[in-house]
């Protein structure tokens, strides 16, 4: 049974471990250091093969060889390193599909990544997934799709059913299946990846089932269609990914979604940004077609700046930026002004226009404006591409179609390049030639025009380190043409509308238990992925899934780059979704344009270690009660994004730590908490602390912490051993009690 | 799953963290600081006042502290609470506080290597430590260190001790130190199961088995993951309970209590025996057996003949001292070998395959029961060992004290006062180990009709046998202390 879950051939001796190579008879010994083992049954409730169980008479896991596929699970999350895996990964090979390689390279836009061919590679592919219990990979997903299960009904030959699974997570499965860089985020955080083995190609199964069942279009109940103008009304400015997600969410919940693009056409990125040979029109344009169908109300060549911000919050309930990232980043080196350099928003666009129309390179230059009675070269043929990642690859891909050499160069060590692994594996087999460890240090000119590449050489020795320069002897190249590729920013005309975007990616405090817990954290992922660290990237990303639920202000969500700065499709479609859930949780706005209807809701949260705080909490939580606001107590640990989204007034208690009067403030779970909250958006916040002794400052340190995430402090208080007496309860009738309903009193009022 | 644990479950309401300011006490992370603080400051002291004090012992602060008191306490504390020592321990308190970078707080990074204690040295459990326990009894005999001699001696083991510590720290994870290496880990591990502190338990068993993220193994918000690798969810004695209090703080489900127990339980009650602390007992055994020994004169000829003989300089030769112990040790193990070869059910196969700590054997049935049955006239006898330094020499410290600030001298009435004499301190030393063997014989015979009953042909020859061997031991300690004549 086990054998064929992952897809090993038979028992008769010979097996394949993951590099493919026959070993015989050779086995995965596993051996549980009894010494430390304490029963926990973290391995076993782990195990996908169930080698490991329990000896209920000595408490200790106890493992079978015969049934290990060596996937080293239990090496990941036993918390006290107790069980140590020897001997080859019990897997299957890959089944590896050939690329597409055009003989005629110039003008040719098919699509290059093949799907698996047949349903006998498909079910293959499928018998590699082991069926995790605590799947590593779903957390490796952004969008956390279901991935067992749906490889599960691909493996039960049920498309229906593996749309079924993708659908509650994602609305772009097509495009994701095609553009995302798996090997760095779900199979890159497959078992076997992080077992330093090849994991089972997520990606290309996810593709199977698209290219062989259509996408199902939003479910838009009739009943539910906006018809008056009663219903949640939300505008989404942009077209991208992020727009897409929110768009889907929300139409098929019914909600009115009024869409304004910039562009002629819809898509953002999907559309303009990624060439045909990697992302086919008809799949980029797939989601807005469905969309529109589906009611959603799509307005191209409209911008919408910050100065309409106002305008579209007085007409709807709720506003999302979705506008991405589409200022190119450009390099600040001398001779960065000459003719001939230009950056790879231009190129793409115009390259997508002209292989789309069968033009040629003068076409091209024509497009770029390089051509006419202007200085420059008569003809281009080098091309240098600043950059290695995805954007440049497109860009020099691109260029090789139009006959045109390209370099790229980027300062990153290439065992931490940030491209995906085959993309990079695919621009050198059409030619790219791509040098890492290099930066462009000056450009020269020859007659206002672009002519020489000075390449320093740099070395980097970790992922986390910033490479530096060296100073040995520099190249020299050769070029007609300098493309920046280095990414995008944000419009800075939008920081104002969203102070602080984009956000830092960064997990604060120690991570997620859970996650620790499932072991994703444990190991990097496989040389597939460029060793990345699947769980610390992968937990970076729920820091933007966090924030998309909280508006920035009253009724104004963002979501995808514009929140967090250039992201992938996955990222930026799952934070629209976020979003788009946290606007219909926050319902309709109240009549006067500010809120939303029905009562005001409160969350009070605190940090309590003796139970003072917490019942303070309570006290001061009843005179919000008393006014009929929907009022949530819950410890901070408990507070989810969600619950900070819908929440109307939040009031916060923590306990007072410190020694007497050395280092007095708030609890540092409460610090924890609060420097890693997301925007607040205006939102008012009360705050109260318990002390022993004397409180000293730490009710401003909690001030100018929620004043630092955009909340307005309305009121404060501390209560010591006087109002917190047990056995005093008209001491809490001065204290807590009289606390909550002064502030519920006066920001009640306030809201009327 | 219940009645696995139901012997070595403490009652409920034995959970002195249901008192709210033992509650809250230990969940302040300033808690175990301030239990090492003192210690520390008193050990550094012993180190500067040892090489720079007076090089007369008994007035040395360093050497004082260390030998006529601190020994004693602690045998006190292992046998009235278990792991006290190592919560308050400045050796790996130390080196906890750099490896954590945190005197008291939850830091997220750690100071050093972070490396897993290699595998082949872990499974062999106990010994490691016993072993580094025989050596530096050994280089304390042979450097005349605990008699004391020359304080400076005192105070660079104290400093050996600290540095190994330290670099343990800093290479390997947690308390590998204190749970592998530490000389004193296998005494107060195996003397402090005697302890009515059951150490951090459970309160409720389903919660920490559907717990998704084990923070009190894994470290938790509040709380670092064990240090010792303990889970309280299975912990079924206090041997590896460094009362810490790390995981009472990390439990996000206030699942964990600090639980008191009968005297004896964690002796008597824990269904898993380990084979490395059995041969840890009979190793302890025989050494506190050769302490009694080479106080005798007869002992002193044979040592001298025998360093006379491989020409080694002086007391104590290698292998006499090694000779005695392990002789010692085989004789507790051979006794049990012949127990199991004569009165073990023949029907029964007690063998089963696996590592040092993991293979069972009939001898292994019977050998581990009956060193555990022991532990408690092992307990006595050590304690024993060290009441003469404290009866004629502890008062000492107060003149000690005094000589730091230049104050007092030898001729300090304090300096030469006993607070008893020597056939009072026999009559002492005689019912501590007749305390210790009523103790043992209640242990053994609660283990035995357990344990070794249902695999034995003669239920009453083998409880017979077993309580005749450990009143055999008894006698032997108690006739050793006559004849040794209260010598320190």
């Amino acid at each position: 049974m086990t054998l064929l879950a992952t897809g090993i051939p038979g028992t008769d001796g010979s097996t394949a471990n993951c590099t493919g190579e026959a070993s015989t008879a050779v086995r995965p010994h596993v051996t549980v250091l009894v010494d430390r083992c304490a029963g926990c049954q973290e391995c076993v409730v782990r195990c996908p093969t169930g080698a490991l169980g329990m000896d209920s008479h000595r408490w200790v896991a106890v493992a079978e060889d015969a049934l290990c596929v060596g996937c080293r699970q239990c090496v990941r999350t036993c918390p006290f390193s107790s069980i140590t895996v020897e001997g080859p990964l019990l897997v299957a090979e890959r089944v590896e599909v050939e690329e597409a390689r055009p003989e005629h390279l110039v003008g040719d836009v098919d699509e290059i990544r093949r799907g698996l061919g047949s349903w006998e590679e498909a079910l293959a592919e499928s018998a590699r997934c082991l069926a995790c219990p605590d799947p590593t990979c779903v957390r490796g997903c952004p969008a956390h799709n279901d991935i067992p299960a749906f490889i599960h009904a691909v493996a039960e030959r049920n498309l229906g059913e593996a749309h079924e699974v993708l659908r509650r997570t994602s609305v772009l499965p097509d495009t994701c299946s095609r553009v995302c860089n798996q090997a760095a985020q779900c199979e890159g955080a497959c078992t076997w990846s992080l077992a330093g083995g090849t994991p089972v190609a997520i990606g290309r199964l996810e593709r199977f089932v698209c290219d062989n069942a259509p996408v199902p279009p939003p479910r838009v109940s009739p009943a539910v269609v906006p018809t008056t103008g009663s219903e949640l009304s939300v505008a989404v400015v942009g077209a991208g990914p992020a727009a897409i997600g929110a768009a889907w969410e929300l139409v098929e919940a019914g909600a009115a979604v009024t869409v304004y693009e910039k562009d002629d056409r819809p898509g953002g990125l999907l559309g303009w940004g990624i060439p045909d040979f990697t992302l086919p029109e008809a799949v980029a344009g797939r989601p807005w077609e469905q969309l529109t169908r589906a009611g959603v109300v799509l307005h191209c060549r409209t911008a919408i700046g910050p100065g309409d911000l106002d305008g579209l919050l007085a007409e709807n309930d709720a506003v999302l930026l979705a506008h991405g990232t589409s200022l190119p980043l450009r390099l600040p080196v001398p001779g960065a002004d000459l003719n001939g350099v230009t950056d790879a928003t231009t190129v793409l666009q115009a390259g997508k226009d002209i292989l789309e129309r069968g033009g040629d390179v003068a076409d091209f230059l024509s497009a770029l404006g390089l051509s006419g009675t202007g200085p420059g070269p008569r003809t281009i043929s080098r091309v240098l591409v600043l950059g290695a990642g995805n954007t440049a690859m497109d860009v020099a891909r691109t260029l090789r179609r139009m006959d045109l050499s390209a370099v790229c160069i980027d300062w990153l060590d290439e065992q931490f390049a940030l491209v995906r692994p085959d993309e990079l594996t695919e621009a050198r087999a059409e030619g790219v030639d791509v040098r890492f460890s290099r930066t462009v240090t000056e450009l020269r000119g020859e007659g206002g025009w672009v002519g020489h590449a000075v390449l320093a050489h740099t070395r980097q020795r970790s992922g986390s380190e910033q490479p530096k320069t060296l100073s040995e002897q520099p190249d020299v190249i050769s070029v007609d043409l300098v493309v920046m590729a280095m990414g995008y920013r944000a419009d800075p005309a939008f920081s104002e509308a969203l102070p602080g975007a984009p956000l830092r990616r960064e997990a604060n405090g120690l991570p997620d238990r859970r996650w620790m817990a499932s072991g994703i954290l444990a190991n990097s992922a496989s040389e597939v992925a460029f060793s990345n660290p699947v769980g610390t990237l992968a937990l970076g990303r729920e820091v933007g899934l966090w924030a998309a639920a909280l508006p920035f202000r009253d009724r104004l969500w963002a979501a995808g780059d514009a929140l967090v700065g250039p992201s992938t499709v996955v990222e930026s479609m799952t934070q629209g979704r976020r979003a788009a859930r946290a606007i219909m949780a926050a319902g309709p706005r109240a009549p006067g344009g500010s809120g939303h209807r029905g009562p005001r809701r409160v969350l009070v949260a605190y940090e309590s270690r003796s139970g003072h705080t917490q019942r303070a909490a309570e006290a001061a939580a009843g005179g919000f009660s008393e006014r009929g606001d929907q009022v949530r107590i819950l410890p901070i640990s408990k507070v989810g994004p969600e619950d900070l989204a819908v929440a109307d007034f939040l009031l916060v208690g923590s306990w007072v730590e410190g020694l007497v009067v050395a280092r007095v403030r708030p609890a540092k779970a409460m610090r924890t908490w609060l420097a890693g909250l997301p925007r607040l958006g205006a939102k008012p916040v009360g705050i109260f602390c318990t002390y022993a002794v004397s409180p000293k400052g730490t009710l401003a340190v909690m001030r100018r912490a929620f004043e630092a995430k955009g909340a307005v402090v309305v009121a404060e208080a501390a209560f010591g051993p006087g109002e917190l007496g047990r056995d005093l309860p008209e001491k809490w009738e001065s204290g807590p009690v009289a606390f909550g309903r002064e502030l519920a009193h006066q920001t009640g009022r306030a809201r009327r | 799953m219940q009645d696995r644990f139901a012997p070595s479950d403490p009652a409920r309401g034995l959970d002195v963290t249901r008192n709210p300011l033992v509650a809250r006490l230990v969940r302040n992370r300033h808690f175990q600081f301030f239990l090492i603080l003192p210690n520390q400051i008193v050990f550094w002291a012993v180190i500067f006042i040892g090489i720079l004090g007076t090089t007369v012992p008994g007035l040395n602060f360093g050497a004082a502290i260390t030998w006529y008191i601190w020994f004693c306490l602690v045998f006190v504390m292992m046998v009235v609470v278990g792991r006290a020592w190592c919560s308050m321990c400045p050796f790996g308190g130390f080196g906890e506080w750099v490896q954590r970078h945190s005197f008291w707080n939850r830091s997220e990074r750690s100071v050093g290597l972070g490396l897993k204690f290699p595998e082949p040295l872990a499974r062999i459990g106990f010994l490691i430590p016993v072993v580094s326990f025989l050596l530096l009894t050994w280089l304390e005999e042979f450097f005349n260190i605990a008699g004391p001699g020359n304080p400076a001696a005192t105070s660079f083991m104290v400093l050996g001790i600290v540095g190994s510590a330290l670099a343990f720290f800093l290479v390997f994870e947690r308390r590998t130190f204190c749970r592998y290496i530490c000389p004193l880990t296998t005494l107060i591990g195996t003397v402090g199961s005697m302890g009515t502190v059951a150490g951090f338990r459970t309160r409720d068993r389903d919660i920490c088995l559907t717990c998704e993220t084990k923070d009190c193994m894994r470290g938790g918000e509040h709380g670092y993951g064990c240090p010792w690798y303990t889970w309280p969810g299975s912990a079924d004695s206090n041997l590896y309970c460094g009362l810490c209090s790390e995981c009472y703080k990390a439990c996000p489900h206030d699942n964990v209590g600090l639980y008191l127990q009968k005297p004896l339980t964690s002796v008597v009650a824990p269904n898993r025996r380990r084979i490395d602390v059995a041969w840890g007992i009979a190793l302890l055994w025989g050494l506190v057996l050769y302490q009694q020994v080479n106080a005798l004169s007869l002992f002193g000829s044979l040592d001298t003949r025998l360093n006379n003989a491989i020409a080694f300089p002086h007391y104590p030769d290698p292998v006499d001292y090694l000779g005695i112990i392990a002789l010692l040790a085989l004789a507790t193990a051979g006794a049990a070998w012949i127990v199991a070869k004569l009165l073990a059910r023949r029907d029964l196969d007690l063998t089963t395959p696996g590592t040092f700590l993991e293979r069972g054997s009939r001898f292994r049935t019977f050998f581990a029961p009956i060193a555990y049955g022991l532990v408690p006239v092992i307990g006595a006898d050590y304690f024993a060992r060290q009441l003469p330094k404290f009866f004629k020499h502890s008062t000492r410290l107060v003149p000690a004290v005094q000589h730091v600030f230049g104050a007092s001298g030898t001729q300090s009435k304090l300096y030469t006062l006993r607070l008893l004499t020597n056939p009072r301190i026999v009559v002492v030393q005689v019912s501590v180990i007749a305390l210790g063997t009523l103790a043992a014989l209640w242990t053994t015979w609660r283990i035995t009709n357990r344990e070794l009953v249902p695999v034995s042909r003669n239920g009453v020859a083998i409880r017979v046998v077993t309580l005749g061997l450990v009143l055999v031991c008894g006698l032997a300690a108690g006739v050793l202390y006559v004849l040794m004549h209260a010598a320190s």
